[in-house]
Formats: C-alpha cells, structure tokens, sequence
C-alpha cells in the first residue's frame, strides 16, 4: 500500500515547482510551466472519465466551451460570474453530451465525441453574431496579463484536479467506476448507479477541461475558433493520459511533462512547421514498446527490484542458517 | 432557373459521391474486419494524391497510370504498417487502439509538412474527359472520370468480398473470428488482406482527390472526417451502406452549401450533425449489424 508521504509526493512538488518558478521569474520556463500545467489538467480530466469505459475525442469541445463562455459571459455579468457560467455551462454540455452516447460504446462512442467537438466548432463559425465567427473572440486576460500570478493560478487548478483524480481513485469511487468499465451489467446488478456514475464522471472531465480552456484564452486575451476547438485538444489528453500511464493521477503529470519537454526540443529542432511529428514518432513508439505507460514501465521496474531484495533477503537468511 | 441550380447542385454531389464512396468503403472493410477505426486512413489518401501529383507534374505521367501507381504504393505502405506495428495493437485496449491510428496520421501529415509545406497545390492536368451539358446542366469532365472511377473502386470491392473465397474468408473472419480460426482460417492474413485492400482504394482515391480538390497534407483529414459521418451513417462495417451513406452526406452538403445562406461553412458543418444524431438515434447506422457495438 501507498504511504501517506508517497500519496502527497505529487501535491508537494507541484508547489515547489511552481513556487520556485514564479519566484525565479524566468519567462521561457514560466511559460513551458504553463503549457505542462494546462495539458495535465486535460490529460487528468480525460483519464477521469475514461475510468468508466468512456473513451472520449470530445476533449476540445469542453476547451473551446470553457474560453467562449467566459469570454462571451464577462462583458454581461462580470468577471466573478462569468467564472461561475464556465462551471455551469460545461457542465450542462457534459451532461447533454453524456446522456446523449450513453448507450454508445467502444469506437461508436469514440467516433460521436469527436463529432460533438467538432460541431461545436462550426458552432461557432455559424454564429457570428455572438462569437465573432472565425475571428475570433476576446476573453479577459489573466491575472492582468502578469505570467507569475497566471502560472500560479493556473498552479491552483493543477492543484485541484488532482485532488478531484486521487478522490476519485479511493475506495468510494475506483470499484464502482472500474466495474462500469468491465462490467456495466453486472455493475447496475450490484446497485451501482451506473447512470449517475457515468454522467457525474462526464461533468467533473468536462467542467476541468472547460476550466482549463479558459484559462488558456486568458493567457493573451485572444482566442480564434481553430486555435481551441483544433483536435489537437482533444487527441493531446489521451495521448498524455496512455502516455503517462492510465488509471493514475501520477501517469498524466508525467506524460504532460515528457510530452512537452519533447514538444520544446521538437520546436527548436525542426521549426515551427511539422514539429508535431514527434507527437505521431512518440505515440507509434509507446503503444509498440510501453503499451502500459511510463508508471506501468516503473511499476514493472519497482516489482523486479523488489523481487530482487527479497531473493537477497532470502540468500541472507539461508546463508545465516547454514 | 431555381431548377436548373437544384439539378446542377445534385448532380455535383453524385460525382463526389463517389469519391466518398470510395474512401468510406475502404474504412469501414477495415473496421468490419478487424474492429479498429484507421484514423490514418484519409493520410493514405494524402499521400495517394501527392504522388498522383508529384508523378505528373515532374515525370509526365498520366493521372489515371499515376493513380493505379498511388494505389500499389499504398498498400505495400500499409503491409509496411500493418506488419510493422498495426497487429501488436489488435489485442491491446481500445485507447491503445485508438491512439494507435491517431499517431499514425499526426506523424504522417507532419512528415508531409515538412516535406512539401502546408500551401495548397492544384494539378494542372487536362481535363480526361469532355465536359458534359445536359441541358443547362453542366458536368466537368474530371468530375465525370471521379465519378466513374469512384463507382468502379466500389463496385470491384463488393464484387470481391462477394464472388472470391478470399473475400468469403474477409467476411468470416469480420463476422465471428473465432468460427474462423476453429475453421481454420489465418485470421491476421484476413486482418492484413483488409487493411491491403483500404490502403489500394485509399491510394486510388488520392488520385481522384489530385483531380478535383487541392492537394496539401490537411486534406485527408477533412475527407476521413465525411468518411466518418457516411460510415456512421450506412453503418459500421457495412459496405453496402457506405454508398447510400456518400450519396445522402453529399447531396446534404450539397444542398446546404447552394441554398443555404453562408452555407458554404455549413457544409462540414452537416457531417458531424449527422454523426452524432445517427449515433444517437440507432448506433448501428441504417444498415449496420448489432454485433460490434
């Protein structure tokens, strides 16, 4: 069993990090931090639903949502509200999106999540009125536009999503959402509230994710439809989550990590064009050779050590009664 | 006048129709087949019409010899993939599977990026066939040779799964892949065979793509996003669907962008409407099976 040290390990170094940044104050690092932050939160919020066999594509739609809301609900209600109606309406878009597929499974579900975030973009294209088309739109800026107390917020929300993927991992929720994921039936036998569960899983993905995006607009107050509707968000979290290592709070925090690093090296390497062929290079690598992810490839590292000190445990012993 | 635009309308999307056809039958043999989505399967198309192009404009070759060469050198790509890391996938979890496709298809229109930029490139070919006036109604001659080749793509592929044993053995194995294996059929030969065939239509595909559309590494995406939706549609794993599913989705698109205000934007738009209500409404599509699901 985990130890309690072990259990905040996560939590400690994310406020180290994050406190040693922002009172170092160098802007490359600040905003790479950012990036990591921003991606493990969808990458966290992804795993979270995917624990009850929901395997999304949809991610985008809840990222894009997130910055529109908040930036088509501050001129009318202010900024404290508006924080509130980016909770509220994705929340709302996860439980219609949740109840729509809920019958759906495997590819099925997979093909109509991606669908759903798509629409959403030509949503917004369609609309101009409201959204400013394919121009754009301007949400408020962050933290009056200063990257420390941007990094730190964002920090915050790092914070909370993690919290949310280890409550979620204890005893309450893991059996009830696992056994959704295997088996549904047997699962609704055992008087698991497999619809509550599935959709309650939906609204914390997608209110995290919506978050997210609107703390994405909010780094330089601009957002254009392609930029955080683009696949990309919705492709990025699941590619970090597998990454990573599913199932786990840890595994998301270090594929976001990995991946970005990579993502920096690729940049300045390869140039601005096509630089995501490291994406596809990675993801090809990974599901040959680590299929469990980097915390499954420790796991498999811990055990045989393991394994190792009790032989050497074990040749002490024969050894002192010979 | 109204007519004449209606009839002008329907009869351009007939021709794409086939080209949909063509693309979305290749992606639902292989999911039929094998259970797995090919998210890469519009970069085949990509690369079908790179080469299509690339072999006219530099060497001189027709585009209809140089689509036939786009098709061959698909599917030796697609044994390369397969054997390379596609069958390692076929046990793993969904997410596996998924993210499996998805790599595929970031690394190859990145690689296409870097190897020829992101601009859009027209192939200056003459037209193949004369332009057909009916009427007032005009058909372009290239849209005519889409269409015929579109159908032909279709057609030879329902011919095979329906009139050889290699085709009775695909259908096995898409039905009841354990049956197939205590029958004694290699069920990763009949997995590769599909992905083969996918990767042939795909490459020809490409070819027709050079013909009517812009050629630039983002274009397989949009047309594997239809693909879905026409999929999704005739049902996953349905041949047959595949065709009513492009005849209905291109019509639609169609329509929407000729009489629909602004419904230029709207035509991609229509596709993912129809994703989602599909699948909501009867998961199977109109013409698919309960079993995969």
């Amino acid at each position: 069993m985990k130890t309690g040290l072990t259990r905040l390990l996560p939590y400690i170094l994310i406020l180290l990090v994050t406190l040693a940044l922002v009172w170092i104050d160098k802007p490359f690092w600040i905003q790479l931090a950012i990036g990591v932050a921003i991606t493990a939160i969808t990458a966290l919020a992804w795993d979270i639903l995917s624990r009850t066999g929901q395997v999304s594509l949809g991610s985008a739609a809840f990222f894009g949502v997130g910055s529109y809301t908040l930036a088509i609900f501050e001129p009318l209600i202010g900024l404290t509200l508006a924080w509130i109606a980016v909770v509220v309406v994705c929340a709302l878009a996860a439980t219609l999106l949740g109840l729509l597929t809920l019958r759906l499974r495997r590819m099925y579900f997979a093909i109509a999540t991606l669908g759903f975030a798509l629409s959403m973009q030509v949503l917004v294209v369609v609309f101009p009125d409201w959204t400013g088309g394919s121009g754009g739109i301007a949400p408020p800026v962050l933290a009056d536009g200063d990257p420390r107390w941007q990094l730190a917020l964002i920090g915050l929300l790092l914070l909370a999503a993690v919290a949310l993927s280890d409550a979620l991992l204890g005893l309450r929720f893991r059996p009830a959402f696992f056994m959704i994921r295997t088996k549904p039936e047997l699962a609704a036998a055992s008087g698991v509230p497999v619809v509550r569960m599935k959709i309650f899983a939906f609204i914390v993905s997608g209110v995290l994710i919506g978050l997210a995006g609107a703390c994405y607009g909010g780094l330089y107050g601009y957002v254009v439809p392609t930029d955080v509707f683009t696949t990309n968000w919705s492709v990025l979290p699941l590619a970090i989550a597998t990454l990573g290592g599913m199932d786990t709070t840890v595994g998301p925090l270090l594929g976001a990590i990995a991946l970005k690093a990579l993502e920096e090296v690729a940049r300045s390497v390869i140039g601005g064009t096509g630089y995501q062929v490291v994406y596809g290079a990675v993801i090809i690598l990974f599901v040959i050779g680590m299929p469990q992810g980097i915390v499954g490839l420790l796991r498999k590292a811990g055990t045989l050590a393991g394994r190792r000190t009790a032989a050497g445990e074990k040749k002490k012993e024969r050894e002192r009664h010979a | 006048m109204e007519t004449t635009l209606l009839a002008q309308s329907l009869l351009l999307a007939l021709t794409t129709a086939g080209l949909y056809a063509a693309i979305a039958s290749g992606l639902t043999l292989e999911f039929g087949v094998t259970g797995i989505i090919n998210f890469a399967h519009g970069e085949f198309v990509m690369l079908g019409a790179f080469l299509t192009y690339f072999l006219y404009e530099a060497a001189g070759v027709p585009p209809l010899a140089g689509m036939l060469l786009a098709g061959l050198a698909m599917t030796a790509l697609s044994w390369l993939v397969f054997d390379g890391f596609l069958s390692r996938v076929l046990k793993q979890d969904e997410h596996n599977q998924i993210l499996a496709t998805i790599g595929l298809s970031i690394l190859l229109i990145n690689l296409a990026m870097i190897a020829w930029t992101p601009d859009a490139r027209v192939m200056h070919a003459p037209p193949l066939l004369p332009a057909l006036h009916l009427g007032d109604v005009i058909v372009p001659g290239n849209n005519l040779v889409v269409l015929l080749v579109g159908i032909a793509l279709y057609a030879g592929m329902i011919w095979f799964m329906r009139h050889t044993r290699q085709g009775l053995l695909l259908r096995l194995a898409a039905d009841d892949p354990q049956l197939a294996v205590l029958a004694g059929v290699d069920v990763t030969r009949m997995f590769r065979l599909s992905f083969l065939i996918g990767g042939l239509t795909a490459g020809v595909s490409g070819g027709l793509v050079a013909l009517i559309l812009y050629v630039q590494p983002l274009v397989g995406v949009d047309l594997v996003m239809r693909a879905f939706a026409i999929v999704a549609l005739g049902g996953l794993g349905s041949i047959g669907g595949a065709l009513i599913g492009a005849v209905l989705l291109s019509a639609a698109e169609n329509l929407t962008a000729t009489f629909v205000p602004g419904g230029g934007s709207w035509g991609y738009g229509v596709a993912f409407v129809i994703i989602v209500l599909v699948l909501v409404v009867r998961p199977t599509g109109l013409f698919g099976s309960e079993r995969r699901a």
